[in-house]
């Protein structure tokens, strides 16, 4: 068995969150108590078309909402960020709310880093550079699983270059973070599983990345929990607030772990396939994430140990073998009970496609954080494999 | 014979370690990205009065330049620039802080595309531990 690193870390999260059903309603007085006149909201435009929710959040702020900047894009583009700012300077905005999912809170994100520092986003690439405060913002999630109102990071996508860069300082994270569930109460049953996986895969990679650490482990074990225990209920009874707002705290909390612990070899692979056969990211993860925790069952053992008592997998007799063993044949029910019955094959993937989504994998950056040192090739072909 | 760090004369020798090392060659062979800045900060208690930066030139596993400068905006204009306080680089060339932990954690301050910084982990570590292979003399251990 593994002994634990030497406890050496960082912690950063949000400084506050607001949980509660409504809990947007509170938005009036915190801009009150925060003695700021001038409001941007930013969203997207399916919410902003397709929905009230903009319209109940520009409501709760009330006069001091001055626009609404609906531009973002998928994944958060760099022209889309600078627009953004651009807007929010000329409305002389004192303060940012995001309200969607991850590509628009990290579009806020962004403009808050271009609208204090100027330049131009990608100007500002890099990691623990930032070293003043920003704009405030406070970010309102829409859906449950990046968890980005927790994370110090902004994932920026460079379209000139065709890639996907970060901007990640302590001061990136939001001010605040409001988790409404009746925000998330219409999210499909498909996307609430694949989004749900998605933050369970956060939390189970913080747990045995080499970065991990006992905050960052305390928040991954009661966001493992939690979706363990309410995501089979949230999608039987999909209307249950209560369940819905459990699944939002602990996409939430995988955030948070994940921020400060980062994750690793399974969001390394699911990145690659998602890019080379466009798989939903969270449903990528749900895939792999039973082969790849085989794969660490040794190197990652004590991790994985947590990980089970989380899921209440043992609920007698608590072997201390194979822990990984156990993990993945439960997580491989669990997902199948969810409906996430899908394999790599059923999105086009063959057999000789894996040699170069591995290549790929292995220079994706998160597998640096992986238990194992040493990831060979022929290691991820059989990851893949299994999961074809 | 230990050269001062951060001086020209140990910038030099790194250098020539660098380039004497096959492992890294092998695995920074496809770096295409330009030049590593690293900016040591100042520690004026301690008898380092200036900020120094050393500016590496690395392609394709070959270190093809190396100087010191206390233009630290210029440093900074450079693709990738690495920020740390003096503790923290003697930590990272005794091998004792990873270099790619120390960025996360923030003990490193990283300005350039954190994605492609960790792709090379490997040549990375390797760049640290030919660093060790200096005979290097701290400021702060002169007797």
């Amino acid at each position: 068995m593994k002994t634990q690193p030497i406890d050496d870390f960082n912690i950063h999260h949000v400084p506050r969150v607001i949980a509660g059903q409504n809990a947007i309603s509170e938005l009036s007085s915190l801009v009150l108590e925060m003695n700021l006149n001038r409001v941007v909201l930013v969203t997207d435009r399916f919410l902003q078309e397709k929905t009230d929710l903009p319209d109940r959040v520009k409501k709760a702020l009330g006069n001091r909402c001055t626009g609404i900047y609906a531009g973002v894009e998928t994944d958060a583009s760099a022209p889309s960020v600078d627009r953004g700012a651009g807007y929010a300077q000329e409305e002389n905005a004192q303060l940012l709310v995001s309200l969607g999912g991850g590509s628009t809170i990290d579009t806020a994100k962004g403009m808050a880093v271009v609208m204090s520092l100027g330049g131009t986003i990608l100007d500002h690439e890099g990691y623990h550079n930032i070293e003043q405060s920003l704009i405030p913002h406070i970010a309102i999630p829409t859906t449950t699983g990046t968890g980005s109102e927790m994370t110090m990071v902004t994932v920026i996508k460079d379209p000139q270059r065709g890639q996907k860069t970060f901007i990640g300082s302590r001061h990136v994270l939001p001010d605040i973070a409001i988790l409404d569930p009746t925000l998330v109460i219409d999210l499909p049953l498909g996307l609430t599983a694949a989004t749900a996986m998605d933050a369970m895969s956060h939390a189970v990679e913080s747990l045995f990345s080499t970065l991990c650490q006992p905050f960052s482990d305390a928040y991954a074990l009661e966001a493992i929990r939690l979706i363990s225990a309410y995501l089979p209920k949230c999608l039987h009874e999909p209307g249950n607030l209560e369940y819905r707002g459990k699944l939002l705290i602990a996409a939430s909390l995988a955030g948070s772990a994940f921020s400060n612990a980062m994750v690793s070899l399974n969001h390394a692979m699911a990145h690659v396939i998602g890019a080379v056969h466009g798989i939903h990211h969270g449903t990528a993860n749900a895939m792999l994430l039973p082969h790849t925790i085989r794969y660490f069952s040794e190197a990652a053992d004590l991790a994985l140990i947590k990980a089970a008592n989380a899921m209440n997998i043992w609920t007698r007799t608590p072997p201390q073998e194979n822990a990984g063993e156990k993990v993945a044949q439960w997580l491989e029910k669990f997902i199948q009970d969810i409906g996430l019955t899908k394999r790599l094959s059923d999105f086009g993937v063959k057999e000789e496609d894996l040699s170069n989504l591995a290549d790929l994998a292995l220079t994706d950056g998160a597998i640096v954080y992986s238990p194992k040192p040493d990831i060979e090739p022929e290691d991820i072909i059989q990851i893949y494999r299994q999961a074809l | 014979m230990a050269y001062d760090f951060p001086s020209e004369a140990w910038t030099q020798s790194y250098q020539a370690a660098i380039n004497a090392n096959p492992e890294y060659k092998k695995a920074a062979k496809s770096w295409t990205h330009g030049p590593i800045a690293f900016v040591v900060q100042k520690v004026p208690e301690s008898g380092l009065e200036h900020d120094e930066a050393f500016i590496l030139d690395l392609h394709q596993g070959e270190c093809r330049s190396a100087w010191n400068t206390r233009d630290i905006e210029a440093a900074k204009r450079q693709p990738f620039c690495i920020t740390a306080g003096y503790a923290q680089w003697k930590a990272v060339i005794n091998k004792e802080l990873d270099p790619i932990r120390g960025i996360m954690l923030g003990k490193l301050k990283l300005k350039g595309k954190l994605t492609v910084v960790v792709r090379y982990v490997k040549a990375a570590q390797l760049l640290v531990e030919t660093a060790a292979d200096v005979d290097t003399r701290f400021f702060d251990e002169k007797i």
